[in-house]
């Protein structure tokens, strides 16, 4: 039997601890599960600047520091692989996928969700949030565009 | 400390532009801290929207603060920096001698020394907050505070237009589910 591969879109929220501790708790004892956390993030601001001295290219330099923020994120997603390996999952049924997104968020999971084809999708969702009315819903937007697949909803 | 103006019609039109251009508020809201930290030369900025039933500060976008300090607890806009209620400006100079903060100890914890909230409003209804973050204590400049303002006024009316953009959508997908033989 192949093995049962859950995606969880991490975010470093709450609601993504919550949905983590859904995985240990569901699929932690089962050997045959693959989890794959994922983490879609935005790149840093591109910008133009036609000579060295001005103000833009000041700031163009000063960007490039930023991307240190990346860094640690991506440390801290290898890091929360470790706690699901500390947790009992072995080390190859564990995996992370760091990448840049230009998009919105749900766009980017169900893109991830096609090109590796997961069983389990596991979505963190906290009621009642005023910024979906700004940015729509990431839920809504994954459960009507993905077919075969299981959607489980951590809230 | 820092009173010079940073702010110059440079660094207004990257900005402006950013938000122009974007067709993701969250995205723009992200891009536009990464301009704002650049700029200012601080160490992080936060858009926050504002629940108008809870008056909870949600995060549309941040850069530059620790995982564990955006995971700190629940914001409130009556709680955190009181003024920003009243569509005016809040400037916290020195955060290790203020009462205006609702955990000033996770701010000090997390390296801030000071943090200026200017109110994003939109048809007089103060509908969320821009948020910056300095590493130390800092007098922010007249005129980069009324840049600061102009720019909250362009976020508001780009969280207005997508809300509105959104709403459209939906209910062109809604009629785009309906039937014909329903109509029939």
């Amino acid at each position: 039997m192949d093995a049962q591969r859950i995606l969880l879109p991490y975010n470093f929220s709450q609601t993504d601890q919550k949905a983590l501790a859904f995985i240990i708790r569901t699929f932690g004892s089962l050997e045959n599960t693959e989890v794959t956390l994922f983490h879609a993030f935005t790149p840093i601001s591109e910008i133009e600047a036609s000579d060295h001295q001005s103000a833009t290219a000041k700031l163009k330099r000063r960007l490039s520091y930023l991307t240190q923020e990346l860094t640690e994120r991506e440390m801290a997603l290898q890091e929360v692989c470790q706690y699901l390996v500390g947790k009992g999952f072995g080390r190859d049924r564990v995996r992370y996928v760091f990448k840049s997104r230009k998009g919105e968020k749900a766009t980017a999971i169900i893109d991830q969700t096609k090109e590796e084809s997961y069983d389990v999708i596991v979505l963190s969702h906290k009621p009642g949030k005023v910024t979906r009315f700004f940015t729509g819903s990431v839920f809504t937007k994954v459960v009507t565009a993905l077919k075969d697949v299981t959607v489980c909803i951590v809230s | 400390m820092q009173t010079e103006d940073r702010i110059n019609i440079d660094i207004f039109k990257i900005v402006t532009r950013a938000i122009a251009e974007s067709n993701n508020l969250e995205i723009m809201a992200k891009h536009l801290a990464q301009l704002i930290i650049g700029a200012l030369e601080i160490k992080g900025a936060t858009i926050f929207a504002t629940d108008p039933e809870t008056k909870e500060l949600e995060v549309l976008g941040s850069f530059g603060l620790s995982i564990r300090y955006m995971n700190k607890g629940p914001l409130y806009i009556s709680r955190s920096i009181k003024s920003v209620e009243k569509r005016k400006a809040v400037v916290v100079r020195d955060v290790k001698n203020s009462d205006l903060l609702q955990y000033s100890a996770d701010a000090i914890q997390e390296g801030i020394g000071a943090i200026v909230s200017v109110p994003i409003a939109f048809s007089e209804r103060v509908i969320g907050v821009l948020r910056l973050y300095h590493h130390e204590e800092w007098d922010i400049s007249e005129q980069d505070l009324d840049s600061l303002f102009v720019l909250a006024e362009i976020i508001g009316l780009a969280m207005m237009y997508t809300r509105m953009n959104n709403a459209i959508n939906e209910v062109k997908n809604i009629i785009g589910d309906v039937h014909e033989a329903w109509l029939e």
